[in-house]
């Protein structure tokens, strides 16, 4: 195949954005001005498209870290965990992972998508079955295929599914991997887990959640979903991100099970690769910490997810089930979701908008979040560039 | 007893007509994703209704070379004869 055969599809994809007012996968972001605002297209614009759940990324304390471990160890590790990388503060890192989840074992990836790619090739192989949530993220759907098990998908948050499959999958069954989130970052929909981990015990098989979006923001101790809903302790294994609610980059993964240790010898996308930089490591560990000794974190973004949803329910808009902090806006017809994008962009509200095929079922939606950092004022403007959207585009609606 | 081939195709055409949008002429040589816009989404939640109906598990592997109806249905005879 040529060249030019082997990007033809990409080429439609970018020649079909690029014919948009304003392609949403080239918006640039001049100057980031706090952890809420930033200057795009000239404006002061609010971030409501973001992942700073917690709105960490301007911490003092964090930067102060990050700042002290720059000076001290250096730009980057230029090395593999398994070579060079492994530096004490890695190793304090996974320590101090293993004590947030109270679970005795923790690694630490250089990125999230290396967490899932490289957890799931350890603990799957030819000839192993997983069951994988059919809106699972695309990192857990290229582990699970990378590591050449066999894929059953059953459908998005669907317990039922999940235990019909098990029952068809009879004596195989009890060493599966059911492969889920805690909170689905699209439509900000929450997975049953305590479900799954009934139909777990009933069938047999291992529970393996991915918290990006939850850790931090659910759960008395912001260990995640898995907590708020009283599973932690029937999960197998939690994984997430440290680029989301701690504001900085990369991944892990926690277990009761010992062979987590053994992933450092079977898992590619930990060995070959550079380890996290020091800097990185320091703000990661100041913002867990931060997870732990400030709860109203949590408090002020679910306040600010209350106020988001509730506004924007009055406005008659199609919003996904749950209440949390990504709210999902459905749109039936694409060229009114992008009108509405361009509008609340032009209004200085910065949201993510998702066209089939990333939205789930095949729908347009507008992704938008809020972090702990936003105030009342914020939340409502984002709230009142909304009602100027659907007064613009969709006049069904009740704005 | 195993439905005949053409009695297996005739359900998941009729599953796949309540998965579509529109209505839409659906054969044993319907392209599932090239000839119906589906979605990949769509294709997913369609399968997993060709599971639920036939109470079999399709492993993603198997759906590799599955390009029509009709080789969706050789694949769901192939794991009903097991």
């Amino acid at each position: 195949m040529s060249l030019s055969e082997r990007f033809r599809a990409a080429a439609a994809t970018r020649d079909l954005l690029a014919a948009l007012p304003v392609n949403p996968t080239d918006i640039v972001i001049d100057e980031v001005v706090s952890a809420t605002e930033a200057m795009i297209h000239g404006r002061r614009t609010i971030m409501a498209g973001t992942n700073n759940y917690l709105g960490l990324t301007f911490d003092p304390q964090c930067i102060e870290a990050g700042q002290r471990a720059l000076a001290e160890a250096g730009t980057g590790t230029t090395g593999s965990r398994m070579a060079n990388g492994t530096y004490r503060a890695h190793l304090e890192l996974e320590q101090e992972l293993a004590a947030f989840f109270d679970m005795p074992h923790a690694m630490v990836f250089s990125t999230g998508y290396a967490a899932n790619l490289g957890s799931l090739v350890a603990l799957l192989g030819e000839g192993d079955a997983v069951l994988l949530d059919s809106e699972a993220h695309a990192s857990l759907f290229d582990g699970c295929r990378m590591s050449g098990a066999d894929i059953f998908r059953f459908k998005h948050n669907d317990p039922d599914g999940l235990a019909k499959r098990l029952r068809r999958l009879g004596e195989r069954a009890r060493d599966a991997l059911i492969v889920v989130e805690g909170l689905y970052s699209i439509r900000g929909d929450c997975a049953p887990l305590a479900e799954y981990a009934a139909i777990k015990a009933e069938h047999g098989g291992y529970l393996f959640v991915d918290e990006a979006h939850s850790l931090g923001v659910f759960g008395e101790h912001g260990r995640g979903l898995a907590e708020a809903e009283g599973v932690l302790e029937q999960t197998d294994f939690v994984v997430g991100t440290f680029s989301k609610s701690l504001g900085s980059i990369g991944g892990f993964c926690a277990s009761r099970h010992a062979e987590l240790g053994l992933f450092r010898y079977a898992s590619r996308p930990y060995i070959f690769t550079a380890s996290p930089c020091p800097s990185v490591i320091a703000t990661t560990r100041e913002a867990l910490r931060q997870v732990t000794r400030r709860p109203e974190l949590r408090t002020r973004v679910w306040h600010n997810a209350h106020r988001l949803y509730g506004a924007l329910q009055r406005l008659g808009l199609q919003l996904g089930p749950h209440v949390s902090p990504v709210v999902g806006v459905s749109f039936s017809e694409r060229t009114v979701a992008l009108r509405c994008w361009q509008s609340l962009l032009e209004d200085g509200v910065y949201t993510n908008l998702i066209l089939p095929p990333a939205a789930p079922e095949g729908g347009s939606l507008i992704r938008v979040s809020v972090t702990a950092a936003h105030d009342d004022a914020q939340v409502d403007a984002i709230a009142a560039a909304f009602e100027q959207a659907v007064r613009r585009h969709l006049p069904g609606c009740a704005a | 007893m195993k439905p005949e081939h053409h009695a297996i195709v005739d359900d998941l055409i009729a599953l796949l007509t309540k998965t579509l949008d529109r209505p839409q002429a659906v054969s044993a040589e319907t392209a599932l994703i090239g000839d119906l816009g589906l979605e990949s989404i769509q294709v997913i939640e369609y399968l997993c209704e060709v599971e639920d109906h036939f109470d079999l598990a399709i492993d993603e592997d198997t759906l590799a070379d599955v390009n029509t109806v009709g080789d969706l249905a050789g694949v769901v005879g192939r794991l009903l004869d097991r």
